[in-house]
């Protein structure tokens, strides 16, 4: 009886897998889903950043601009096209959208050549030296990584404050130190225990010294693991907002997500001028992840397996 | 030629190094020290500190009424009645994000495992919210919610769904979709590849095994892939619990943690009274409550990594 049952069960299944290919069309529609659910907000952005102001506000809304225009764009970088526009609260904003990206471009860049240094130091002594006290550091930098930075928020006002790195970019810098150096550090550690020693003992042989060794032979082999923990440091600071919220005051400080941020708050912003700046932000970070997929993608999973 | 004159250079620098040798121990602290540097003086340093303020009376605009209150700021904050709320916020937002991007995540990576011609399409653009920072996906929510011009109005009204614009961030129960969505959006990317990559690890023989026995798609994905999965199952809910208790940014622009307290979370309500009421000693206190709910997840997730050796020297 029962093995009369299951013997009808696959007579079933056969007949669904040669006939209708129900697994295939559940995977290509899933799949197409899955690609409109990231793409179309996405689009909807940046097709809005491409109107005019008044198509923009159009209900209901145009899907498809009927005029493109980069105004919006070059309003960034001339802001004498804003005049005309009425909405100032945007306008404002927009104005200091140029020295933002200046000061996002440094801050990350200079913690993204920090956390090479750093990391690459530390992921050397975790992957060749036998040191007492090792496994408690790496729980240590582990333990750093869970730290909110709401918890610590406070405090590191006070302190900028007491150094008078308030509104400063070193302020942003030191800040985004807390948390991508326990990440590099893991990302290095674990990159560097896959070189393989006999590299460093062909040129111990040729007698070099330990800096020597490191920049003409080790790091040039390790330079994926490099180049993914200055991308992740990279991307992490690029996009931080509660430190630079917190820390900057006026644009000798202020990064791309404060602008975003006080067009996203101001109840009478530019909607062109708002998504213009959203996509201007998102630029160079997609630019990067998707030069770097590869190196992202094992990043992300070794990061994540390995802490 | 160039590499002889390299080792002849090498060999001078080499004579100076063996000079000044130093133990092994202490060379790797040597290198440890700009990493413990930062730790201490950026992290180690600020949350004691951050205790400490907790257990004091202080408030910026009044600073000579400093004074130590011990447990005060705690129990004002746990009696203030707004705590249950944002606690329940807060977990309840964390409970959400962490079950939707699952299944979405789930659905994405196994969908882009398999052979089709969108594949490297699918894999490409999975990048694109994790390269997107929450401040630019709150942006593109606020702007898709927007009760005027916004796409979400416009859509569901042209095809029926809804008789009039609604405003979605202003009415208590839609503005907490809304900021659940737009972090499940803004955090599935790094899910669906970890998924992805657990099952990448599957040996492909288990399921030509379970397709000689026949197994359905069912049995298949029940016996063979879930086992296989559990551990960056686990790490996808960890990595979610952590980030969904600690939410900001998603919150700040979306909804500024309203309407009234209805997206009100303890990060939340730790920025409001630090930086806005400038009551640091409470401020605190409300702070030290995400960083105890994190530090419960934290125990656990050390634990599954010591099992799994992960932690070694």
């Amino acid at each position: 009886m029962a093995a009369a049952t299951s013997v009808h069960k696959r007579g079933v299944h056969a007949a669904l897998r040669y006939g209708v290919p129900w697994r295939a069309l559940l995977i290509h529609a899933a799949s197409i889903v899955f690609i409109l659910w990231i793409i179309l907000p996405f689009a909807w952005v940046v097709l809005t950043s491409l109107m005019t102001e008044a198509e923009s506000m159009s209900v209901p809304p145009h899907w498809i601009p009927d005029y493109i225009t980069f105004d919006n764009y070059l309003s960034f970088i001339n802001p004498a096209l804003l005049v005309g526009k009425q909405r100032l609260a945007g306008g404002g904003a927009a104005i200091g959208a140029a020295r933002a990206m200046l000061n996002s471009s440094i801050v990350a860049l200079s913690v993204a050549i920090l956390n090479m240094i750093i990391g690459s130091l530390v992921g050397y002594a975790f992957a060749r030296l036998n040191f007492r006290g090792s496994t408690t550091l790496l729980l240590v930098y582990l333990a750093t990584r869970m730290v909110p930075a709401l918890a610590i928020m406070v405090s590191l006002y006070l302190v900028f404050q007491t150094l008078g790195l308030l509104d400063t970019l070193l302020a942003l810098i030191l800040s985004y130190l807390t948390f991508t150096v326990p990440y590099s550090v893991w990302i290095m550690a674990s990159y560097f225990r896959s070189i393989p020693r006999d590299l460093e003992d062909a040129a111990r042989v040729d007698r070099c010294n330990w800096i020597n060794m490191m920049l003409r032979v080790f790091l040039p082999v390790a330079s994926p693991g490099l180049v993914a923990c200055a991308m992740f440091a990279f991307m992490s600071s690029w996009g931080e907002f509660l430190y630079a919220l917190l820390f900057t005051s006026t644009m000798n400080s202020k990064t791309m997500p404060i602008i975003i941020a006080s067009f996203v708050t101001d109840v009478d912003t530019s909607p062109v001028l708002m998504n213009a700046g959203g996509v201007l932000a998102v630029i160079p970070p997609l630019v990067l992840a998707l030069i770097f997929q590869r190196l992202i993608v094992s990043g992300i999973t070794a990061g994540a397996v390995k802490g | 030629m160039t590499t002889s004159l390299a080792q002849t250079k090498l060999k001078t620098h080499d004579s100076r190094l063996t000079t000044f040798q130093l133990s092994e121990s202490a060379f790797a602290y040597l290198l440890n020290l700009p990493a413990i540097l930062t730790v201490l003086l950026l992290v180690a340093y600020p949350i004691v500190d951050a205790f400490w303020l907790s257990l004091h009376r202080y408030n910026l605009r009044r600073p000579e009424a400093y004074a130590f209150v011990g447990l005060q700021n705690y129990v004002d904050v746990v009696t203030s009645g707004e705590f249950f709320p944002s606690l329940s916020v807060t977990l309840l937002f964390t409970f959400w994000s962490t079950f939707g991007v699952l299944l979405l995540a789930l659905g994405m990576a196994l969908v882009a495992n398999e052979h089709i011609p969108q594949r490297p399409i699918l894999r490409a653009l999975i990048l694109l919210p994790w390269a997107m920072s929450g401040v630019v996906t709150a942006l593109m929510w606020k702007w898709i919610f927007n009760p005027n011009a916004g796409a979400l109005n416009g859509l569901l009204y042209s095809l029926g769904i809804i008789s009039h614009y609604r405003s979605w961030l202003l009415s208590p129960d839609t503005s907490y979709l809304a900021i659940i969505s737009a972090n499940v959006w803004n955090t599935l990317p790094f899910s669906a590849l970890v998924l992805l990559a657990g099952l990448q690890a599957i040996p492909s023989e288990l399921y030509d095994a379970a397709k000689v026995d026949r197994a359905s798609l069912w049995a298949r994905f029940r016996h063979v892939t879930l086992p296989w999965l559990s551990q960056p199952i686990l790490i996808v809910l960890i990595v979610q619990a952590l980030g969904g208790i600690r939410i900001f940014d998603i919150i700040y622009l979306l909804t500024g943690g309203g309407p009234g307290y209805q997206t009100t979370t303890l990060g939340f309500a730790a920025y409001i009274t630090s930086f806005v009421s400038t009551d640091i000693g409470r401020g605190n206190a409300w702070a030290y409550t995400v960083a105890l709910l994190t530090l419960v997840i934290a125990i656990f997730y050390m634990k599954l990594l010591y099992g799994r050796g992960d932690i070694r020297s």
